[in-house]
């Protein structure tokens, strides 16, 4: 996943899952021996062996954190291409904040190609549009027109593809 | 309810039995938190924003008003008054901003019988003038900037101001924004900056009397918490130095003052005295001071209300100020100046909602996660809760961090601990940048003056992230994210193997 600090791009590859996580960030290769709860508030996390203490809230686009004394915002860049990037296609269409449907665009059933509009949302009084991130048959699509949903809502899913999982 | 002759007979008890407080936020909290110490009863006043506000939340009685927004509310004098009568409170606490330093509602509130917690209605008008203050200090013995009164005369003009001494600062008596103003630092150069400055002010302003002042160069911004008595007692509990500002505004303040000579501290602290006395002020006041580098001090204004940043004189003095206030206003008398006596050193810093690398602008946002530092020293004075949202209406000022040491080097210190533990997040806030301020070299010598901020402003700037706290920072970013979470577990067994093995 590509994610944004102040002016400066940097990307988490994951390198390796079990027996535990490790990840690559520009190059930088680090074991997460512990990953923490994912959810918001105080947290903790085992990284090469140290534990690490921060607090974390997520908003919109960007996660705010509380670490080493410092209040940091880090700006999560299109999550959808680091999916593609990674080699799975993905099947869960994800509302990047919180917010309510304007329009759908494509009901279950219907066949998307990658970048196909799926549902026009608001947010924060500004319209985005939620396009598939790979090119397949779309299983469901969750929320109607008026919908509200939460950050990270699953809002569609696409039918998962032979042979991927 | 008429009291028992046993409470009336209680003289060291304040008559005060009931407190509405003219405030909101932190100020509201903090003064209510001595009221109830002292068994007084709180009222709250209250905007529908702040229904359930932490200073509505934790009155004993609260009463809504009306308006079309909240700082109309508060700002609603005879609305006030007529809520105190309806709660049956005998006394006001305005705090501070708001009306605590409105004659009118000073002199309303007497007027309706109620107890007025701060000075009375004349002297709050009388310092509320800077002209009428100025001469009344001048009168009094209290330095003011020595100034040479407008003149078309640019001869006479000239040699009045050479007696004043240099540097001097020349201003278009009709001017402003900086329009026909000029610094002069010798004599051969006032004759002519006079004249260009006369010629700039004519064109600008169609006015060309000019005046000029003592040029202070890197002022320092010395204040004196007095009490008095409103009859001609006073005493002081010395001095706090409130230099590092940034757009005209305080952001760190100080009790003692830093590097301050000790009978330089005297003089000071006994001209205010001298001023609280003369104007046989009543209750809680702050003189300021300008101080320059020659050690030469004026008289700047007096805030006629309890400060900002009183808790560093509390901590320095181990006085409650609002307990102060409520006996004075009940009728007890001062304490006596020799059982005034200062130890250690307490440092204030105004936790505010803005983006000190954008120019400090006022940043919105909603307090989404809170950890307040707590610890031996340390207070932190807020009236903040979790989810609230943080919006232009009101001062961008979200909290005060007041913490003390042994001396001014430990205050520090601990200081920059807390503010590395304090946790906010959900709105951009200055806690990062107060706390590079107070580790900044020329901080911790005590080097200060009012442009302290913009002198330092490249290294006071934030420093980029090493390696590994960028790492750490975007690991626990990355692995908040539920779509990041579903790529690490999403995967068949034998593919999330590979590699992955370890010794």
């Amino acid at each position: 996943m590509k994610m944004k600090l102040g002016d400066d791009l940097h990307e988490v590859k994951i390198i390796a899952r079990r027996p535990h996580l490790v990840v690559s960030i520009d190059g930088r290769h680090h074991t997460i021996d512990d990953p923490g709860r994912e959810c918001d508030g105080p947290g903790t996390l085992v990284l090469d062996g140290a534990a690490v203490s921060f607090a974390r809230v997520s908003s919109g686009g960007s996660v705010l954190l509380h670490l080493d004394g410092r209040a940091i915002a880090v700006e999560v860049i299109d999550p959808l291409d680091e999916a593609e990037g990674s080699g799975h296609g993905r099947d869960e269409i994800l509302a990047p904040m919180p917010g309510a449907v304007v329009q759908v665009h494509k009901a279950a059933g219907a066949a998307v190609t990658r970048g196909e509009a799926v549902l026009t949302i608001e947010s924060m009084k500004l319209q985005t549009t939620l396009v598939a991130p790979r090119a397949g048959t779309l299983l469901a699509v969750l929320k109607g027109a008026g919908d509200t949903f939460e950050k990270d809502e699953v809002v569609a899913r696409l039918a998962p593809v032979e042979g991927d999982q | 309810m008429s009291p028992s002759l046993a409470t009336s007979r209680a003289a060291p008890q304040p008559a005060i039995r009931r407190v509405l407080i003219a405030n909101r936020g932190e100020i509201a909290v903090r003064i209510q938190r001595t009221l109830r110490q002292m068994g007084v009863e709180t009222v709250a006043i209250f905007h529908r924003v702040d229904a359930d506000a932490p200073h509505v939340t934790g009155a004993d009685h609260a009463i809504a008003l009306a308006g079309d927004t909240a700082v109309a509310a508060h700002l609603d004098g005879p609305q006030i008054i007529a809520a105190a009568r309806a709660t049956g409170a005998d006394a006001i606490h305005p705090g501070y901003g708001f009306l605590s330093e409105n004659a009118g509602f000073a002199r309303q509130v007497a007027e309706a019988g109620l107890t007025f917690i701060g000075p009375d209605a004349q002297t709050i008008a009388l310092m509320g003038d800077k002209i009428s203050a100025r001469q009344f200090a001048e009168a009094h013995g209290v330095p003011v900037a020595p100034s040479v009164m407008p003149t078309g005369d640019l001869d006479a003009f000239a040699a009045e101001a050479g007696r004043i001494g240099f540097p001097l600062l020349i201003k278009a008596s009709a001017g402003g924004g900086g329009k026909g103003m000029s610094i002069v630092r010798e004599a051969g150069g006032l004759r002519e900056a006079a004249r260009l400055a006369a010629s700039e002010a004519q064109r600008y302003f169609g006015d060309g009397r000019v005046y000029a002042e003592t040029y202070v160069e890197r002022p320092r911004h010395i204040e004196v918490q007095v009490f008095g008595d409103g009859l001609g007692g006073a005493i002081h509990l010395f001095e706090r130095e409130c230099s590092v500002q940034r757009r005209f505004q305080k952001i760190i303040e100080e009790a003692p003052a830093a590097r301050l000579p000790a009978a330089l501290r005297a003089e000071i602290c006994e001209a205010a005295v001298r001023l609280a006395a003369a104007a046989r002020y009543r209750n809680a006041g702050t003189v300021e001071f300008i101080l320059g580098a020659d050690g030469r001090f004026f008289f700047l204004e007096m805030n006629t209300r309890l400060q900002v940043e009183h808790p560093v004189t509390e901590m320095i003095t181990g006085l409650d100020l609002v307990r102060m206030q409520l006996e004075i206003a009940g009728g007890a008398p001062l304490p006596a100046q020799a059982d005034i006596v200062a130890r250690g050193h307490a440092i204030e810093c105004r936790i505010c909602a803005e983006a000190p690398d954008r120019g400090f602008l006022p940043a919105t946002g909603a307090v989404r996660h809170l950890h307040a530092p707590h610890g031996p020293g340390i207070r932190f004075e807020n009236a903040l809760r979790e989810g609230q949202k943080v919006t232009a209406d009101f001062d961008p000022m979200l909290a005060k961090l007041v913490v003390d040491g042994g001396d001014r080097a430990a205050a520090i210190e601990r200081t920059i601990a807390a503010l590395r533990d304090l946790a906010l997040l959900g709105v951009e806030t200055n806690v990062d940048y107060l706390a590079r301020v107070l580790a900044h070299p020329a901080f911790r010598a005590g080097d200060l003056h009012t442009a302290f901020v913009s002198e330092h402003a490249e290294s006071l700037s934030p420093q980029p992230l090493a390696d590994d706290a960028l790492d750490r920072t975007l690991i626990a970013a990355v692995l908040g994210q539920r779509i990041f979470r579903a790529l690490v577990a999403d995967v068949p067994e034998p593919q999330a193997s590979m590699g992955g093995w370890r010794n």
